[in-house]
Formats: C-alpha cells, structure tokens, sequence
C-alpha cells in the first residue's frame, strides 16, 4: 500500500494556471449556452424565465435516456451523442414552445408581476414534473462512452471537455449566423427592438417569440447533455444552481444582449474556477457574485450594454 | 390555447413513459386503532436519495412485524419531509404530533434532527435516528431519544487509524460539503490527524450541490497528498467528484465516509469509484436478520445507506412495544433497555443515553461492490 | 379594387374620448390628407387602421373586408403598410437590414431552413435583398445600405421609414407626418418622392402639419378637430371652410 504512493512531480504556478484556466473555460461555455436563453427571451419580451434551468434539466434527462438506450445498441458513441442532441434539443424547444403558450402567452398584456409569478410556477410545476416521473435518484450517464484525454506541458484536458468546448463553440457560432445573417434572426432581432414596429412591418410577434423559446430551450438542451456526460450524471434539481449562474452571466453581459451573454457566461466560469484555485472554493460563488455587484455598480447595463429598446408609439 | 396545454401534457407524459419505474407511496393513513410510525426525512431536494431509502426501511420493517404485533396492530406509517431544513423538520415534527404517531424514525441531516426532537420529546414521542452521526444527537439527556447508527467521533477515529497505521500515510487533504455532519466529521480527522503527524496539506470547502470540482482538485493534484479525505454529504455529490478525481489522474487514496456510501455511488461514478475506502458501521450482510431484511426491501430495490438502520430502528420500536403491550411512552422505555437482538445492520443494545454504540470499519469500492476491507479494532484486513 | 373604408370608428382611452364617429374613405389611386390639431386623434386613426389599436365602436374594411380582430402582421400583409410621426426605426439594423426585415411577410422562412441553408431559402434571400437595394435605391438611400440606422442624419431616416414600408409592398401606404423636422429643401424633395410613390399605383393617407405639403399633393382631405371629422373635401375648399379656419385659431392657414 504505502509502496504505491508514488511521489509526483510538483507543478509549476504557470501549469497550475493554465490547468485552471481550461477548467474555467469549459464551465463557462455551459453557462454561456445556458444564459442565451435567459437572455434572449428577456430581449425579447422582458421575462426572467425562471423555468429555463428545468428546460435544461428536462435537456439533461432527454439526453440520458437516449444515450443509454442508444449506447446499449451498440451504436458508436459519437453517432449516440450526435442523434440525442438532436432528439433532446428538439423535444426541449417543444417543450419550451407549448411552456410559452401555456403560461406566458395568455398573460402577454398582464403586469410583469404576474408573469414572473407564472414563470416561477412553471418552474416549480417542471421540476416536480421530473421528480414523479424520473424518480429522486440521480440518473447515471454513460461516462465510459467519452474517456480519456491527452497532456499539454502537464495541463490535462479530458477528451469531454474538448468536446463541450467545440459544440459550444459551434452552437454559438450557428446562432450568431442564425441571429445575424437570416431573416428569422433579423426578425428577432427587430421584435426585440420594438415589438409594435415588427408588427407593423409584417412580423408575426407571436412566432417570433416562439421561435426564441425554441432557440433558447435546444441551447440549454444541450448543455444539459454534456453537463450529464461530463460530470456522469443529473438530477430532478439539477437546473437550479447553474439556472441562477447563468442568469448572472447574463445579468453581466447585459441582459438581452446575445454577446454579452455568451461572454457573461465565460467569464463567471472562469471567475468561479480561479476563485476557487487561487482562494477559497468556498467562496467560489461569492465572488462570482461580488464581480458580478461590481460589474452592475459601475456599469448598470452589464458589459455589453442592455439591449432594450423603449420607443414607444 | 387548449392545443397548447395538451402538447404540454403529452411532453410530461412522454417523460414520464421513459421513467425508470415510478414507485408508489404506501400512505395508508389513518387506522383509528394500531400503531402510528412516522417517518421522517429528506424526501425531496438533494437528499431525497436517502429520505427515500429510509422512509423504505420503514415500510419494511412495518411488513417484517406488523403481522406480529397482534391485537395491538395495525401498524402504519405517516411519512413527512423535511427537507433537510430545520424549520421544516420542526414543522413535521409538529405535524406528526397532531397526527397521532408514537414513535418517529428519522431524521438524516442531524441539523433537522436536533431541532425536530425538541417538539417530539415534550410530547413523549420516541425519536429513534438511523442516520445522524453528529455526537449531539444522544447528548442533551434526552429520555426517548435513540441512535441507531454510529457517532462522528468513532469514525473519525476509524478513519485517522486506518490512515496511519494502514496506508501509512504522512500527508493528507482534506474536503467537506460544510453541513453539521461533513464538516464536523472533516475537522474532527483534521484534529486526530494532527496529533498522529499526518501532516494535513490542505483543507477546502465547497459547497452542497456542487457538480465542479476541478478548482479544488487542481489544488489537491499539485499538493499531491497521500490520502485525499472526501466529507461529503452524499453519495450524488461525490460521484462526481470522483469522476473528475480519476478525470484529472489524481493518485492519492481516496478515504470517504457513510454519508458517500451508497449504491447509487458506484452506479454514477462507476470505474471512478473502484479502489475508494469509507468509513461504514459493519455489517455483516450473511446473517439471517440481513437475508430477511434484504427479502423485505427486495420490491424498494438495492438497500441505500441507511435503509438497513432504518430498518432495524422500526423492528426495536415495534418489539419494545410488543413487550410493552402497549404504546405507553415510560413502558415502551423500560423495554428498550432490555432490547437486545441481532439487527440486520448491527447487533442491537441501547445504551442509556439512547446509542447503540459505533462499529465503523472500512470498506473498499471492489469489482463495483462495497466491501469490507480492514477492521480497526484488530488492525486487520477482511478475509 | 384597394379601397381603404373607415365607418364611424369610435375609440375610448379611459374616459378620453379619442374618436367619435369618424368615417371615410380612401379610394384607388387617392392622395389623402388627414389634418387637425395636435392631439385631434390622427395617430389614433392610424393605429386602428393598422390594428395596433381595438376600436369601440364602428369597423374599418379593406377592400370590402372587414379588418376587426386581425393582428397588425396580418393587416400589413392585406397591403396596409405605415410610417410613424417619431421616427422608429430598428436603431441596431443597418438601413439595408431595416428594409429586409420587412420583407418578413412577403416570404416564406423556416428556422431549420435558415439555419441548414437550403438552396431554396438562399434564392429567396438573394430576391429579398434585390428587391431591399431597388427600395433604397427609389428612395436615393442606395449608398447608405450598409450604415446603421441610427448612425444616420434625420432627414435620411425619415426616408428609410418610407423604404421600409414600401419594401412589405403595400397597396396603402399611411404616412404619419412625413415632413416633420425637414428643412424645406427636404420638403420639397418629399412631395416629389410621394408623387412617385402615387404614380406607382399606391393609395396614400397621409397626416401632416406642413400646410404647403398637404394643399400642394392632397387630392381630398379630412379634417379632424378632437377626435371629431370637421371638415372634409377639395382642398380648397378646406382651406375656406371657417370651422376648420376656428380650429386652428386662423394661424397656419393664413
Ligand atoms: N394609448 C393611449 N392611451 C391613452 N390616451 C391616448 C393613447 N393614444 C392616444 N391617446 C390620446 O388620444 C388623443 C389623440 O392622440 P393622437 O391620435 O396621438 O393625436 P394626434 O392627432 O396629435 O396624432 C390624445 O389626447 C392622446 O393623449
Ligand atoms: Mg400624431
């Protein structure tokens, strides 16, 4: 026994960054996926979706079920991944449609107040949802389908961190395009600069924001897959505490502002991560915090600026 | 609008088809006759795993003695949650008051049980824990108050021994999840540590519900102890840990407690979790009190932690009051004391003080079973 | 037959009667001015013409059809365009993304096929930004394509207002002080482009203040004085009538 402990090689501060510095970065790109959608249905209609965090458990869970199914048939685990995205993404912006149509849009004219309170609602209904029909065990992902890893002057990176890295990069990229360079995006960006004017020029409002909670829910669909693979597995609960993370990434970028929010959301993970190497992880999220009251004193639209546009007729 | 909702509902139901087979609550509340247990525990946030193995031990031990509790039956249970939260134990406390129970099983987090003990024992309603360690529990001279399981300062010592005189560790690291029970527990080996020179390299907190552990473990891996010691409280928090632990080729042995013991550990954490030591009360699992107890538990699926305690706290209750032949608080005492018997988990003899003494060993995570590997009273390993 | 109906509209905002039996047309081919003083209820008008606002009472038809209940995208797309008297512009576009987005109505989009660049959709969009360049270009916006909305001057907004509207191809076009803030270069420059735009088979109603505008283009105008017509007809006779005269206390028509 104690023959076995082998004496490592200390590691340098310069490795201990970097290595920290790729932890921080691979959390972040799932908050970053996470908070757009907080961010784009804010910019859109002004609602803290407080049921987001279950769209991203639900995502989570979808995800488990069709990898374990699929992995057990033996398909390859890259065709596994690759199908429940898509299964989950889809069946999360569903979901997150008809959430919409239920519980936000009946209330469009109502006050804000009560939309909140339906959303809080909503996220409680969610998550008791997959509490009964889930059951209060966590639910195992199959980790060995992505192991392994390689060294870089002593800095491991896990093959699954690569992976959520490049899908996030990917997604954010295909939505900037989707955002920038289509006319759906075009349309979603004018209803969230003036929904009336939209209108007016012939946009449907209604799709619109449909279509936005769509977007927003496959994102956190997504990142609550590779949250399952990464950390092997989720819970009914699972979407509060990186709900409220991602929200302030969000609240950092500026809420309602897509780069912003993809910013926001790296940032608090890599605060999070050097807060808790060079600190305390106790006080990890404190400062996360403190960055974020900081962030808001001194600039009280978020780094990117809000992007909310009040013309009104 | 109405197509919305039943989108709404078919995506629930969707959910729900592929759910790994729901099981049914047994409340089968009210009998106006008969013996009222209530159970009490986590049944949902992040402890609901072992609420929920507890409230099972219960509803197993009811099915084990109901049947020999004769006139005095029926035996039902009324099971509360408390979330882990001490107002909210209290409330269920309360609850089970009004509802007529006359003994409570529970609670898991100490820091619910403390506070949920106060309304129950004004009101001469046994309190028997199977799972809160914190020596606390069974110190404030409490006359229907009983522990089942083991104290935090016997395991602490069972960890530290195992340590030194086993591993022959020197240095050592040291992480907990900052409840009552994870953190006393981790200051407590933290204190015996460096009284038996483990020089502790490190000692971190992070906290409940935390699924990123590669901060801390960055730390951890360029410290480079020789015993990683994990104080988490629950078997959901470190699965991931250990994944990441193996993720990140960290070498240290990794020494765990009884709140991280779990089936379900091994179940998420899978080759991650191979070659991990915790500190668990001993049980020996070929006795026939266990083979009746796991032939009863059989239908709630594999025993968690503290399903067995759980268990076995019902079975003492119920025979208390069989050789009581009533539900008289001061009777039923008097025959706690006498009981003695072998429980599924553990021989069974309460001490005056309401424990029934620790037998922590440790056990290795081998070929994705939890085994015993090395006993602390004689130094020895397992066969 | 783009024939543009108003039958005794009558709109309440609480206990401000806004509208009171207002009913007019706007026929094939027509220019129209719609006056008052400020705060007479002219926006107003235009908001129920394009269903941003319900009316209490009374109905608005196109050509023959009723428009009660429809949202304003759908009314946009029966071929009711507008513009508005404070300039709304979507600030964050450039001034060529403004004329595309509305051209939203006009085409069909799918988000998947967006996102998976079918050929199909890629034709279209290649169609919509012609047709988006050749809206700039009729309004001399052409160099300014690529400027953001807000980077440019006031009098170029005011021009990319009416870009825009023309873009979701409109039968009637409802111009909400198209004058307003131009220098008289400008607006001169103006009653030639609404000249044009007439001249391409598209009904006008128009709200304006600039007298010299209104009395030189107008071929028929309304006139509405607290939410109730005053006045309607040629312009000049408008122009004599003394209750439209007391209206405006003799000042801007003399
Ligand atoms: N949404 C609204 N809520 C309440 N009052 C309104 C609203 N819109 C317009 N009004 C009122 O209706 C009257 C007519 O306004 P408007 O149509 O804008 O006048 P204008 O002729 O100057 O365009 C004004 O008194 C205005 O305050
Ligand atoms: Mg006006």
């Amino acid at each position: 026994m104690a023959g076995g402990l082998r004496p490592q090689k200390a590691r340098t501060p310069v490795e201990f960054f970097l290595q920290q510095l790729v932890n921080g970065v691979t959390l972040g790109g799932v908050y970053a996926l996470v908070a757009l959608g907080y961010t784009m249905v804010y910019g859109i209609i002004q609602l803290i979706n407080f049921a987001h965090g279950e769209i991203y458990a639900s995502g989570g869970y979808m995800g488990v079920i069709l990898i374990s199914w699929l992995f057990a048939h033996g398909f390859p685990p890259m065709v596994c991944l690759g199908a429940a995205l898509i299964l989950a993404m889809g069946y999360c912006a569903l979901l997150a449609m008809a959430l919409e149509k239920v519980a936000y849009k009946p209330l469009r004219q109502s006050s804000r107040l009560s939309v909140l309170l339906s959303a809080l609602g909503m996220s409680i209904f969610l998550q008791n949802g997959l509490m009964l029909t889930q059951g209060v065990y966590d639910r195992a992902y199959p980790t060995e389908m992505v192991q392994g890893g390689f060294h870089v002057h002593g800095v491991i990176v896990s093959y699954m961190q690569c992976i959520i890295v490049g899908l996030t990069v990917l997604l954010l990229v295909l939505l900037n395009l989707l955002v920038y360079r289509t006319r759906i995006g075009k349309a979603m960006r004018a209803t969230a600069q003036d929904k009336t004017m939209s209108a007016l020029v012939g946009i449907n409002s209604s799709r619109i924001i449909s279509v936005t909670f769509a977007i927003g829910a496959g994102l956190a669909a997504a990142a609550g897959i590779m949250v399952g693979l990464y950390y092997g597995s989720v819970r009914y609960d699972m979407g509060f505490v990186p709900g409220i993370k991602a929200f302030s990434a969000a609240v950092l970028g500026g809420i309602g502002n897509i780069t912003g929010a993809m910013l926001g959301g790296l940032l608090i993970g890599v605060i999070e991560v050097f807060a808790a190497g060079y600190i305390s992880s106790e006080y990890k999220d404190v400062f996360a915090f403190i960055i974020l009251i900081a962030v808001l004193y001194f600039m009280p639209t978020g780094i990117m600026g809000e992007n909310v546009d009040d013309t009104r007729i | 609008m109405k197509r919305a909702l039943s989108l709404l509902a078919v995506l629930m139901l969707a959910l729900a088809l592929t759910a790994c087979g729901g099981k049914k609550d047994e409340n089968k509340a009210g009998a106006a006759d008969g013996i009222k247990i209530g159970s009490l525990g986590p049944l949902t946030g992040q402890y609901a795993a072992d609420g929920n193995d507890m409230k099972n031990g219960v509803l197993a031990a009811i099915e084990v003695m109901g049947p020999e509790m004769g006139k005095l039956g029926p035996v039902t249970i009324q099971s509360e949650d408390d979330a882990c939260d001490p107002r909210q134990a209290v409330a269920a406390a309360n609850k089970l008051i009004n509802e007529k129970v006359t003994a409570v099983i529970g609670a898991y987090c100490s820091s619910a049980t403390i506070p949920a003990s106060e309304p129950l024992m004004a009101a001469k309603i046994f309190m028997i824990t199977p799972a809160s360690t914190t020596e606390k529990v069974t110190e404030r001279g409490m006359p229907y108050m009983y522990r089942t399981c083991g104290r935090d300062d016997d395991q602490s010592k069972a960890a530290v021994k195992f340590m030194t005189d086993q591993l022959k560790a020197k240095t050592l690291y040291i992480v907990d999840d900052k409840t009552t029970y994870s953190q006393g527990l981790a200051d407590n080996v933290e204190k015996l540590g460096a009284g038996a020179n483990l020089k502790v390299l490190g000692h971190e907190h992070v906290n409940q519900g935390d699924k990123d552990y590669s901060a801390v473990l960055t730390k951890v891996k360029a410290a480079n102890p020789d015993v990683f010691y994990v104080s988490l409280q629950n078997s959901a928090s470190a699965a991931p840990m250990l994944i990441q632990i193996a993720r990140m080729g960290i070498k240290a042995k990794l020494l765990a407690q009884d709140a991280v013991y779990h089936p379900q550990l091994i179940a998420l954490a899978k080759q991650a979790a191979e070659g991990v030591y915790l500190t668990f009360g001993y049980t020996d699992k070929t006795t026939p009190a266990y083979q009746k107890f796991l032939a009863a538990y059989k239908k709630y699926g594999e025993p968690g932690a503290y399903s067995a305690y759980s268990f076995d706290s019902t079975v003492a209750y119920l025979k208390a009051v069989k050789a009581a032949g009533s539900t008289d608080p001061d009777k039923v005492r008097a025959e706690m004391a006498k009981l003695d018997f072998d429980g599924a988990s553990k021989h069974i003899k309460y001490k005056e003080n309401g424990d029934s003494g620790s037998n922590y060993v440790i056990q290795v995570v081998k070929d994705g079973k939890f085994t015993n590997y090395w006993n602390p009273e004689t130094g020895e390993l397992f066969k | 037959m783009a024939t543009l109906e108003l039958s005794e509209i009558s709109v309440r905002f609480g206990g401000l009667q806004a509208l009171t039996d207002v009913s007019f047309r706007v026929e094939e081919n027509d220019i129209v001015g719609l006056i008052g003083p400020n705060g007479a209820g002219k926006t107003t008008v235009f908001n129920v013409i394009t269903g941003v606002y319900q009316t209490s009472a009374g109905q608005v038809s196109y050509d023959g059809a009723p428009l009660r209940g429809l949202r304003p995208h759908k009314i946009l797309a029966l071929g009711v365009a507008r513009t508005f008297q404070n300039i709304r512009l979507f600030q964050n576009m450039t001034a060529l993304e403004n004329v595309m987005v509305a051209q939203h109505c006009r085409t069909r989009c799918g988000v998947l096929g967006a996102v998976l660049r079918l050929p199909g959709q890629k034709r279209e969009e290649e169609r919509i930004r012609e047709r988006s360049l050749e809206a700039l270009e009729f309004m001399d916006l052409g160099e300014y394509a690529g400027e953001l909305a807000s980077n440019l001057a006031y009098g170029l907004q005011r021009r990319l207002e009416i870009a825009r509207a023309l873009a979701t191809e409109p039968k009637t076009i409802l111009l909400d002080e198209p004058a307003a803030g131009l220098n008289p270069a400008e607006s001169r420059e103006l009653m030639h482009t609404i000249g044009r735009i007439s001249s391409r088979g598209i009904n006008i109603l128009m709200v304006e203040h600039d007298m010299k505008v209104v009395m030189g283009i107008c071929r028929h105008i309304v006139v509405l004085d607290h939410g109730v017509m005053i006045a309607e007809g040629e312009p000049e006779a408008i122009q004599r009538d003394p209750r439209v005269i007391e209206a405006y206390l003799g000042n801007e028509l003399n």
